[in-house]
């Protein structure tokens, strides 16, 4: 049953979930369940950030459950350079955030239920969190065949994933996140979440590519919202909670003191970039220059996001060594992103004013870094 | 995550390499973190802390796949998130038991971040901070106490 969650309401739960009423610990069973009204993906993820800060969950777990409109979400200490298509997000408009906990990379839409079981880091437990998603989906279809693995997935028919999980743990709260496909678009969740970038060398932690199904496709039956429900109803029965989805809107601050500025810090730069672990770029590319194939080899080391070394090696007698350093040196610093690019050619335009022939080859070659960005 | 803390006493003509091999009794805490306090060379007055996961810990984490810690030069106040341990299990938060400055990383782990889980005590190290608050060493947990705090929690 859905109750749209009144500020009196999300008032008494919230500091009731803060500061248990000394005595009544281990007699009232508690938990929460909620249900954002956004499809906002910095959003969402910033409340996982709140309840992980400021809740207390000592015997009083979380159920959390969103969607979001097309976004692509990359593991904390991921490459997305390695994982997915920057230039189709670019061009789809498909948002990219990386999240706090670990695991690989993940494709949302609004066909996929993400849901966040939050407990004390005693009571962390994926594989019982995963139990209790397959007896509600097995609650609306019997029939279903769903099982967990050792890996924390969830397969249809033995084969086909239809579930990822990833998880933080801190002092003393934990959460475990998994999504859930329904009715994903499947083509765009494929070329995606393939790199087109060639030449990677990383320690980042890699995703394992994984053959998905919508659980849609085996039943029609089975949309976002039978099994959100399903999934509330099964978390309410084995906590002894009220069957409650309680509304929230994640940029109510009045609710989640400081919620936006977590939300802000999601979107930054630093932090979807930034945080990459340090890697490096090895590939050529060939050039067409009147009528003539160039080859152009290329080795970039990126730490923090930003270039920290840069060799863009062409033939001699296309581009002169010293332009070439000029060039090489000019990117030295800058943030691995084709718009910084666009502005430090134009700036090295700025120092050759009246070169065209330069200014065109320059053009050539950051036309190709930046298809490599 | 338990936290260890290790805590030598101040040895004369120490040099950093003895970080591993502490002389004194330990002191803990149960954050899973080991702190060793060894003395600079030269300083005299700084003290540095070596700071790694204990034994109990990095059976709970699991195979660490990947270790995210700060820049050196980082200032860290006790209980202060400093980077993270990804596991197959989770990525869990490293919080430092004293407050300090990042002096060093090891570096090894960045290639082969299993050396926490084969050689915690040792190879497997974390970060090294300059405590500037060395009278938190004193609130650490003894190496008794640890111990029987582990097996409250497991029980």
């Amino acid at each position: 049953m859905l109750i749209p969650f009144s500020m009196k309401n999300c008032f008494q739960l919230l500091c009731n979930l803060k500061a248990p009423a000394a005595g009544f610990k281990n007699r009232v069973k508690s938990g929460l369940i909620l249900q954002s009204i956004s499809s906002d993906v910095y959003q969402n993820l910033a409340v996982e950030d709140w309840i992980h800060d400021h809740m207390n969950l000592e015997g009083k777990p979380v159920l959390f459950l969103w969607r979001n409109s097309p976004s692509i979400v990359i593991g904390r200490h991921q490459n997305p350079w390695q994982e997915c298509n920057l230039n189709l997000m670019r061009e789809e408009g498909i948002k990219l955030a990386r999240r706090r906990s670990g695991g690989g990379t993940v494709y949302h839409d609004m066909g996929n239920i993400n849901l966040t079981f939050f407990t004390t880091k005693k009571k962390y437990d994926r594989m019982q969190n995963l139990k209790l998603v397959v007896r509600a989906l097995n609650a609306v279809q019997p029939q279903l065949d769903v099982q967990t693995t050792k890996r924390c997935d969830l397969l249809l028919d033995g084969q086909f994933k239809i579930s990822g999980t990833a998880s933080k743990i801190g002092r003393t709260t934990a959460y475990h996140h998994c999504t859930l496909l329904c009715s994903t678009n499947r083509t765009f969740l494929s070329s995606l979440l393939k790199s087109p970038y060639q030449g990677i060398r990383s320690n980042a932690t890699a995703s394992i590519p994984s053959i998905v199904k919508n659980l849609l496709e085996k039943d029609p039956t089975l949309t976002c919202e039978v099994l959100m429900n399903a999934i509330a109803t099964e978390y309410a029965a084995y906590y002894q909670i009220d069957n409650h989805i309680n509304l929230i809107n994640p940029t109510d601050e009045t609710l989640f003191p400081g919620i936006n500025n977590k939300a802000k810090e999601l979107q930054t730069w630093e932090w979807i970039y930034g945080k990459t672990p340090k890697f490096s770029i090895n590939t050529s590319f060939n050039v067409l220059y009147e009528q003539s194939h160039l080859e152009i080899k290329i080795f970039i080391g990126i730490k923090g996001g930003r270039i920290e070394i840069c060799n863009i090696e062409a033939p001699d007698h296309w581009l002169p060594l010293e332009i070439c350093d000029k060039l090489n040196s000019s990117f030295i610093g800058s943030k691995f992103c084709p718009n910084e690019i666009t502005m430090l050619t134009n700036i090295l335009h700025r120092t050759c004013p009246e070169d065209d022939e330069l200014h065109s080859k320059w053009n050539i070659l950051c036309e190709k870094i930046k298809g490599i960005m | 995550m338990a936290l260890r803390a290790v805590r030598s006493v101040r040895a004369a003509a120490c040099s950093l390499r003895v970080a591993s091999a502490p002389a004194a009794p330990c002191l803990m805490r149960p954050w899973g973190l080991r702190a060793g306090a060894v003395p600079t060379l030269g300083t005299g007055s700084t003290l540095l802390s070596v700071l790694g996961i204990s034994n109990f810990a990095q059976e709970a984490l699991g195979d660490v796949v990947y270790c995210s810690l700060p820049e050196v030069g980082t200032k860290l106040n006790k209980q202060d998130e400093f980077g993270a341990l990804e596991s197959v299990k989770a990525a869990s938060e490293l919080n430092s038991p004293l407050s300090g400055e990042v002096t060093e990383i090891n570096e090894a782990l960045a290639e082969n971040p299993g050396l926490v889980n084969k050689s915690c005590y040792e190879d497997g190290w974390l970060i090294k901070i300059a405590l500037s608050d060395p009278s938190e060493l004193d609130e650490l947990m003894s190496k008794e106490a640890y111990e029987k705090y582990i097996k409250s929690i497991e029980g």
